[in-house]
Formats: structure tokens, sequence, C-alpha cells
């Protein structure tokens, strides 16, 4: 391997088909593929009402898989199964607090950060100091939070949203877009600012991409790795609070239904499930595509065990486009 | 980070390492012995041979549900749709049951037909994995919703009940024998053989280092498949005995198993990473899940508070699992 | 009896070109030696006879005819077994079920016969029996074997494949004295039997004592082959080096050790996994060489300073002041700087562009919370100056440099904020010459401005050339130091061999 020699000699591919193979654009791309498709099927799919209406639903995803997506970035088989149940938990703990009060929303907002943080601090230093692996300890977390929920709902009346918070979260706020739009663009800017222009950040692909190296470089790969799941579970009880505002008021398990999805979401944006690369622009072009794909099957006309099967195998077949793993015979 | 140096010197002395190494199960096997042990102290009549067939029957399909998950992992897998297949094959069976009108012969074949569905979604996941190379977490899931879709379609609504021939045979006793016992005995006897054939070997052998197995002349992608196949399988012998325990169709019966199948498989002392582990421990795994879960119920838990406690205590078994197993191996 | 020839054999991983033109022509009844420095692509060239890797371009006759082969089972198939350089066993699994993981003995058609299976193993493991050591049975799990005895497994799972053609890619890197003869004597035993051997190693006195024939490769491409008998050390080595061979040599002689500058880092009665007593100085402006065999302690020691390696008794002192030592954090911290040769495991963050890859060091010594792009480009693109490292962009990859100019990138991260040491664990592993001058330039540059520096080598003519003082390491002790005019390659040897 020669300095002079080695490089450059194969010929790249072309820029665009480079550009093209970017899951970001990928992903864009089907987005407005299938809403093209939707407004054919069905007249008034793509109208602006419904496009808002989606990316309502797409933005409670992606706040939850900005969480996975840093766990995920982290490596070393960084997942997180818990944020399903720190979703349910929050929106109950952000209902009982607030109770229908307006002057309970920042208090509610704060409790729900909270418990979101003390459950990902639970689950970062059982994964860091006693090395569980993540998949497993976060199962294990995610049965206490389920059993936790059982407890709660028997002692506690359901909690109801205020209505500030209804009408943030599904009522044009600002420029015609709900508040919660408003809040998912400032959590992308968030990210693309944590993950670009901090230490933190630069630290987070460090020790995904390879660990060892990083620690050899001074990173504290540990405190990075505990602060990882924190932001997760804070990240997944904003989206419970949020949640809470879309409903009205918390009903059972309400999160469950986002804990498979938003690792989905995260690998639809281009993040392979081994860490290292990716970012969160990609994430939440995953999280509106998964939406879109979703909602146009709610659209057509065929029935419940139709539309998943189209679902799970539309998923297969994107995931072809990417997060492949590498052939053994190189 | 700082193994390196010190792992081949302390390997080699002590014999309980040794044991460990060589019967991984065996401290999952003393926290069978101290639940069973609990639970008699705390509720004698459940050591009763009744309670004990009770116990079997009702864990039985998430005993094989395990060892189904423990074949992927010996190869460094996972496989999320195992409760999705069950499902699926449940309501196969129940229909094809219900429309061959319910007699001797025809239960058998509705069997036979729905332990080929298991092999043949099996068959579905392995090739999505090891032939197409997704990622086993994302690309499980993708088949869980589609395997979900299909068992939607053959039951769209849960209800339908098992003919009388085949519910009575299942909780039916036999020469004094219930009837759980002798599918017990069948499946220690395959689990034996299984245990003594090559591919039991070789999936261990490729979940420690693929890429050494590929070297070596394995079959690599071939092996992985053959452990989704058995992970089909297993996965259609749990969907019959939970149609023997429920003695109806449900197209959503196997969902919540899938988590526990994973958490059975790490209480039994496998490494999610692969390459270690074994079918005995986690079917021990799974009684474990069982008898916490009983046992929470013995010792007198408030009815809300059961989950909670169970949760919790399933949590602290895995955590002191993982680390007890890797003090064997390190 | 088989003939085995490669002619044209290319392969390229992504921008890196391991292998330009690899010809090799392999008899029946020869054990053929393949030579050429690290990264000139022998081992590519081996795994693609040997199935696990799938050529660009090439053809391979086996026999005359010429043959694809698919992968390592139709390798196999076609007799071809080979010994990999990194080992290709299952950690978990027994010596045993290793040897024989490709082809494991069945009764009854499916049960594994493992009555047969021991007692084949121990068929081919009581060739080495008396040389294996303690703990070596067919039953013991692989993982708890010392690197030696699992380095006789991979060797014995080759030669269970009773192949035609046998392929050693380094076999006898771990091994000791009466290990590599045994194998030896079996080496001749099977070129006897008429079986066509390729080996792959470093040390010169092996490739005189086994080899019949030798093939250079150079840069990815063979240059010669001639028979062993009619070739001698500097012909080999001048074909392995070409015409750039004088660049390896300085032209200004090292600086003479400066007794009357301060010192900056002092290590006394050291102890830890793998040395101990280990006790030196290392003055400002100073290089100190760490000598010696392969593994001797030499790299530990470094790590240990570093705190990448915990220790057990000793004192570290740096400008001064005791240090404990207990993470690389509190090292880098105190100012010490720490360069491996194993830059894949602990140098580069893979698929991370170059600027990622520079700036860890200069965040924590700088206590730094934002990260400023512009800033630190421009930070960074002095060290990369220094060292001449040649790139696009500090945004490209640094998997899409070549090795010389990836490791360049990692020295640089630690020079970005000077540290007072700099522990340099053998940092010219794998990269090439020009790499190395440049390197080495650098190294004796910053000793000129007053930094401290430790240089360990595997090779010695660069710490001849380059150290002030050399510390001949044994056994994980220093047992000779080597100064002034006594810093020759005879008494390096002599050093590093006695006792061993």
């Amino acid at each position: 391997m020669s300095t002079e020699t080695a490089v450059s000699t194969i010929k790249a591919p072309s820029r665009a088909i480079e550009f093209l193979k970017r899951p970001l654009v990928v992903a864009l791309i089907l987005i407005v593929v299938l809403l093209a498709l939707g407004e054919a099927l069905s007249p008034g799919f793509a109208s602006p009402m419904q496009i808002l209406r989606l990316l309502i639903v797409a933005s409670v995803m992606g706040i939850v898989a900005a969480g996975q997506n840093l766990v995920i970035l982290g490596g070393r088989e960084g997942i997180d199964l818990s944020v399903g149940g720190i979703v349910s938990l929050a929106a109950i703990v952000a209902g009982n607090v607030m109770n229908g009060a307006d002057g309970g929303i920042l208090p509610a907002l704060l409790a729900c950060i909270a418990v979101g943080a003390l459950f990902g601090l639970f689950n970062g230093l059982g994964i860091t100091l006693l090395r569980i692996p993540p998949l497993v300890m976060t199962l294990g977390m995610l049965g206490v939070l389920q059993g936790l929920l059982v407890v709660i709902r028997n002692g506690l009346p359901s909690g109801r949203a205020a209505p500030a918070l209804s009408s943030f979260v599904t009522q044009p706020f600002l420029l015609g877009l709900p508040g919660i739009i408003w809040l998912w663009i400032a959590i992308g800017l968030f990210m693309a600012f944590l993950l670009k222009r901090t230490v933190f950040g630069y630290r987070i692909y460090a020790i995904g991409s390879n660990e060892q190296a990083a620690y050899m470089a001074g990173v504290p790969v540990k405190t990075i790795r505990v602060g990882l799941f924190m932001l997760s579970g804070m990240f997944a009880a904003l989206a419970g609070f949020c949640l809470l505002g879309y409903s009205g008021s918390s009903f059972s398990n309400v999160g469950e239904q986002y804990m498979l999805p938003s690792i989905i979401a995260v690998v639809l944006g281009g993040t392979p499930l081994a860490g290292g690369k990716g970012d969160y622009t990609g994430t939440m072009a995953g999280a509106v595509l998964l939406v879109v794909l979703q909602s146009i099957l709610t659209t057509i006309h065929i029935d419940e065990s139709g539309r998943q099967m189209v679902f799970g195998a539309t998923l297969l077949v994107l995931m072809l486009f990417y997060g492949r793993g590498r052939a053994m015979r190189g | 980070m700082q193994q390196i140096a010190s792992s081949s010197s302390a390997a080699r002395e002590g014999g309980l390492k040794s044991v460990l190494q060589r019967f991984p199960f065996v401290p999952a096997l003393i926290i069978l012995v101290a639940l069973v042990a609990l639970n008699g102290f705390f509720e004698p009549r459940s050591l009763s041979f009744g309670s004990i067939t009770g116990l079997v029957s009702t864990y039985l399909a998430l005993m094989l549900l395990a060892v189904a998950q423990t074949y992927v992992v010996y190869a460094g897998d996972i496989d999320l749709s195992v409760g999705a297949i069950v499902s699926l094959v449940n309501v196969v069976i129940i229909v094809l049951m219900e429309k061959w009108g319910g007699g001797g012969l025809t239960v058998l074949a509705a069997c036979l037909v729905g332990v080929l569905t298991g092999i043949a979604c099996g068959v579905v996941n392995g090739i999505m994995i090891a032939g197409l190379r997704l990622q086993a977490i994302v690309a499980t899931f993708a088949t869980s919703i589609f395997f979900t879709g299909l068992a939607l379609y053959v039951l769209p609504v849960a209800g339908t009940p098992a003919p009388e021939a085949y519910w009575l045979t299942y909780g039916g006793t036999y020469f004094g024998i219930p009837f759980v016992f002798y599918v017990v005995a069948a499946v220690a006897l395959v689990l034996g053989i299984l245990a003594r054939m090559r591919l039991s070997t070789q999936l261990l052998a490729v979940g420690d280092d693929a890429m050494a197995a590929f070297q070596s002349g394995l079959p690599v992608t071939l092996i992985r498949i053959k452990g989704y196949v058995l992970c089909g399988l297993f996965s259609a012998l749990a969907a019959l005995c939970v149609t023997g325990d429920t003695a109806s169709g449900d197209p959503l019966v196997g969902g919540k198993m899938t988590l526990y199948s994973v958490a059975a498989v790490v209480l039994g002392g496998s490494a999610l990473s692969g390459g270690a582990g074994t079918v005995t421990g986690s079917v021990i795994g799974a009684l474990i899940i069982g008898l916490i879960n009983s046992l929470v119920f013995f010792v007198g838990t408030p009815s809300e508070w059961q989950n909670l406690v169970q949760g919790l205590a399933i949590l602290i078994a895995l955590m002191a699992g993982v680390l007890v197993s890797r003090g064997a191996r390190a | 009896m088989s003939e085995l020839l490669i002619r044209g054999a290319r392969k390229a991983y992504g921008a890196t070109l391991a292998l330009r033109r690899g010809d090799l022509h392999l008899l029946p009844g020869e054990v053929h030696v393949l030579i050429g420095s690290n990264g000139s692509g022998k081992s590519t060239l081996c795994k693609i006879v040997a199935g696990s890797v799938k050529p660009d371009a090439g053809e391979v006759l086996l026999d005359g005819k010429p043959v694809t082969i698919a992968g390592p089972q139709a390798a196999r198939a076609l007799g071809i077994g080979i010994f990999y350089q990194e080992l290709s066993l299952a950690a978990r699994r027994t010596v045993a079920e290793n040897i024989y993981l490709p082809a494991l003995p069945v009764k009854s058609g499916v049960f594994v016969d493992r009555a047969t299976l021991e007692e084949k193993a121990r068929r081919v493991i009581a060739d080495f029996a008396d040389v294996a050591g303690e703990g070596f049975s067919a039953d013991t799990p692989v993982e708890t074997l010392r690197a030696d005895q699992r380095q006789l497994v991979e060797i014995m799972k080759a030669l269970a494949t009773e192949a035609p053609v046998l392929i050693f890619d380094e076999p006898t890197s771990a091994l000791d004295r009466a290990q590599v003869d045994r194998f030896f004597e079996i080496l001749r035993r099977l070129k006897g039997e008429g079986r066509a051997i390729i080996f792959i190693s470093h040390r010169m006195d092996e490739i005189f004592a086994i080899g019949d024939r030798v093939t250079v490769i150079r840069d990815g491409e063979t240059v010669a082959t001639s028979r062993i008998a009619e070739t001698d050390q500097a012909t080999i080595i001048h074909q392995m080096v070409g015409e750039r061979e004088e660049l390896a040599t300085p032209s200004v002689a090292p600086a003479v050790h400066a007794t009357s500058r301060a010192t900056v880092l002092s290590v006394q009665d050291f102890s830890g996994p793998g040395f101990r007593n280990v006790g030196f100085e290392v003055a400002k402006g100073e290089i100190l060489g760490f000598g010696g065999l392969h593994g001797q302690g030499q790299s530990s020691v470094m790590r240990a300073i570093f705190g990448a390696l915990p220790h057990q008794a000793g004192s570290i002192t740096l400008n001064g002041k005791a240090h404990a030592m207990r993470s690389p954090r509190e090292a880098i911290a105190a100012g010490c700087a720490y360069v491996s040769g194993d830059r894949r495991r602990d140098g580069i963050l893979q698929g991370r562009p170059l600027l990622e890859n520079l700036t860890p060091i200069h965040f924590l010594r700088n206590r730094l919370m934002l990260a400023r792009p512009s800033r630190l480009r421009e930070r960074a693109l002095k060290p990369l100056q220094a060292l001449k490292t040649k790139f696009q962009a500090l945004e490209q990859p640094i998997n899409s440099l070549s090795g010389g100019n990836q490791q360049k990138i990692v020295i640089a991260r630690w020079l970005i904020d000077r540290p007072d040491v700099l522990l340099l664990d053998d940092p010219t592993k794998g990269i090439d010459l020009a790499a190395k001058t440049d390197l080495f330039a650098l190294i004796r540059e910053l000793a000129a401005e007053g930094m401290g520096i430790v240089l360990y080598s595997s090779e010695d003519a660069e710490l001849l050339n380059n150290a002030d003082r050399i510390l001949v390491f044994n056994s994980g002790s220093v047992t000779r130091e080597l100064t002034g005019a006594d810093r020759t390659r005879y008494n390096l040897y002599h050093a590093a061999y006695e006792a061993a």
C-alpha cells in the first residue's frame, strides 16, 4: 500500500449516482412518490391539511427517533427498547401534573424530562458500569416500565391535557404550522448542532466508529454513553408529553407503537445499527417516510391484513436499498 | 479495553470456571431451584403434581419459543418475528381444523401444515438476513409485521375455537401421565439429537467469529439460514402448545411472547453476541420467568403491583445472568 | 501432486490497491517462500488462492487447468489448505473441534462422531505434543490457550486438511524455537510427500532454513523468483526495498545523548502484566529506543505508562510530578502521547472524516465544548504539513487514505497541542518507506524542540538509526542498555537473543 500508487487508481462512480444513493435523498424521493401515489389513489391525500396532519404524527415519531438515533450512533450494539415505556409513562405523568390546567404545563414538562432522564440514567449505568448488552438492559427496563404503568394507572386518574398544549400540538401556531412541527424543526436544528458543532457530537461518532481508539484518544467513553441513554429517555419523555397534547388524555401503553418503528426510522434514515455514521436529518426523513407509508395504506381500500403485509414487505424492500451488511468474501 | 493481557493467564485456574464453561446454564439452574423453593415456602401446594403440570402446560410454549430463539442467537443473530410466527401458525391450524372437520387425522394434518408454515417463515427470515444481509433486528421486525398481516388474513378476529379432540388431548392424561410431559420428553429427545448434530457446533462457530468460520470453509450463509429454519420450526411447535393451552385462534396471540423469548435466552446464560449458550439454559430461563410470575402471586403482591415486581425481578435476573456468565467466560 | 500457477492477480479495496499484479509458480515438493514488506500484498495473494478474497483480475491454474476458486469451501475441494495469519479459530470451541471444524466426522448420518473426532485430533496433536506446552489437549477451549498454542492449533488445522497445496501465512510469529523446529520437520516431511507449500515469514534465518525457492513481492507486484541456494539475504532485501532503499538510512547520524538536559519522564520499579522492575529516564530532546524481540514487554510498558494497561507497582514521574496514570485521559492531561502500531484497533476512527480523526486530543487538552470546524481546520493543517501528509480535503473519510497517511493523521492528532512525552509503539508497522522517512525526520525535529520520545520498533534498523540510547527488553525486563558506539546491530541481536 504505497502512498503514491495506491490511491485514485479506481474510478469513482459518477457523482449523480452517488448523490441518488444517499439515504436522505432516497427517503425524500420515496416520500414524494408516495404522496403522488396517494393523491392518485385517493384525491385529497396530499392536500396541505392532510400533509400537516401526517407531519404532526411524524413529529412525535421523529422526536422518539432522535434519542434512538443518538443511542445507535454511539455504537456497541446501542439500542433503546425502553422508549416505548417511557413515552407512555411520560404521557401519564404529564396528564396528572397539568390535569387540564395551562399553568401546569411547565411543571409537567419538567417532570416528564426528569422521569425520562432518570430511566435513561438507569439504562446507561447498567450498560456501562455492569456492561449489560443494551438490548437486554433496555428490554428488562421496558418490563419494569410496563409494570410501573399498571401501578400508576390503578392509583391515579388518567389525567388530561391542558388546552394550550392540545392547541400547540394540533392547531396552527406560527405561519400556519402547529407548534409541534416548529418544535420538531427546532429539535432537528439542535441535533445538527449537537452532532456537527459540539465536542460531544464529535465524541459520539468517535465511540460509535471505534470505541477502543476513542478511549486511547482520551474520550470519556462511559460518560458519553450514559449521556446518550439519558438523552434518549428525555426525547422519549418529550414525545410522550406531546402525545398527550395530541390525544387529549393518556390511555394505556400509547408508547409501545413507537418502540420498534423508531428504530426503523433511524435505519431508513441511513444510520446503520452498527453506529458510527449517519445523522438526524436522514432520520427525520425516515420518520416522515414511515408515517406516509402507514397513512397511504390506511387510505387505500384494503383490509388490515393486507395493509400489514404490504407494510412489512415494503419495509424489507426499503432496507434492501441501504442497511445491508458487508459480504464475507471481499 | 484492559482485558488484553490478563485474560489468558487467569482463565486457566478454577474448577468452578470450567464447570461454568461446560455448563453455562448452571447459574440459571441455581436461580430456578431457589425459585422453586421460594414458591414451595410461600405456597406449599405449588409443589404438588397438579400445580407443576399446570405450570409446565402454561409455559411449555414459552420454553419452545426460547429454544427457537436460541438457535439463531447461537449464530449471533436474533429473531423478533417468533411471536408473529406463533400467531400465524396458531390461526392456520385453527382454521384448517375447522375447515377439515376436526377429526383425529385432520388435526394431525393441520398440525403438519402448521409446522411447515413455521419452517417457511424461518426460510424467509433466513434468506432476508443471511442471504440478503439485512440487519437482523429490523428485518425480523419487518417480517413480523408481514407474518401478522398473514395471520390477520387467515383469521381476522380472535375467537374460533379449537376442536375438542385437540385441546382434550393436550390437557389429557395417558397412563397416569399428563400429555404435556410426553411432549416435554419428545422435545428433550429432539433437543438431545440436535445438540449432537454438526449443525449446533457449526452455528456456535459462526456466532463465535463468522469471518473465521467462513475462512475455515464453512458455508456460513447456509448455516445461518438453517438456524432460522430451526427457529421457525420450534416457533411452530410453540404455537401448537399455545393452541392446546388457549383452545382457540387469535391472530395476535404470540405478539407479547417475542421479547420474553429473548429474555429467557439471556437468563439461560447464552450470549446475544453469539457463540456461547445452550438450549437447556433457555428452557430453564423460560421456567424462571414462569416461576417469577407465580412467586409474585404467591407472596401476596397486590394485583396492581404484580407486573412491576415481575418486571423488576426479571431485570435483576437478566443482569445477574449476564454478569455471572461473563465471569465464566472471561 | 499439484502445481499451482497464479498470473496477474489483482485486488483493490475501495481506493486502496492491495495487490497490483501477483504472479506465483508453485511446484509440487517444494517450500516456496513468499516475502515482501508489510502491506506488500502477500496475504492478499494467499487469500485469493484460499478463496476468501475475490480477485478483481488474474487467473489461477491448477495442474495446468484454469480454475475458479469461488470460496474457501471450493478451495478446500480443490485441495488447497491455508494457515491464516490472523487465525481462523472459534474461540469457545475446543482444539479438536477447531482442527476439524470444516469437516466434522459424522456417525449414523447425523451425529458428530466425538470419539473419531478426538482420536483424529489427538493424532494431529501428537506431532506437537512435547512442544505444545501445558494445558494443551484435544478438549481444551481455544480461548484458554496462549498465543503460541493458538498458532499451533491453526497450523494443525491447516495440516489436517491433508491438502496437496498448503499455504502458511506467517505461521511462526508467536512460536518458540522448539516449536518452529518441530514445524519445520513436518514441513520437510510433507515436502517429501510431494506437497506444494507456500511459506511466509519475516525471519530471514527461517527463510534460508526451510525454503527452496523465494518469490519477492513489492508494492503489490511480484518482483522476482529465485532459488534460495542461488540468492542471499542482501539480494532479497534489495529486491524487497527497491530503489528507495537509501531513503531509509538518514543522512545525518543521530544526535549524541543529551546528558546535560533535564529529565522529562522518569519511570521507576515499574511492574505490571508482561513486565517487571522496569526503570528508565528520558531527557528532554532525547529519543530513547526500546529494543529486543517482539513482545518482550516493550509495548506493555508504554501502554501502562499511558494508562491503557494497569500497573501493579512502580512510579511514573512526568515533569517532576508523580502520576498514577489510571486512564489514557489522565496521561493525556499530564502531557503524554501514545501512538500505537495497530492503528486499526487503537488509532483510526474508521469511516470518519480526517478532521474528526485529528481533533480528540485538542478537545481534551483545551477542555473545549464547541467544535468550530474552520478553526479546527486551521489548527490541524500545520502538523499535517510537517508530516507531509497527502490528502485532498479534511472532510474525506480516513479509510480513503493509504496506510502510511492514515498513520500520519493519527500522529498529527497528538501534535496540534504539543505533548511533553511521545510514546511511539512500533509506529511504522505496515507503512511504506517514504512515510517512514517523513515520520522519523519529524520525530528528530520534535526531539530537537525539547520533546522526550520513547520509540519501540520491530525493525532493528529503525532503532539503530534513530534512537540515542537503546534499552533491550527480554521477557519483560530491561536486560541491557546500549549507548553511544555500543549501538550496533551485533550488540542489539546479542542482547535480544541471550537467554531467550
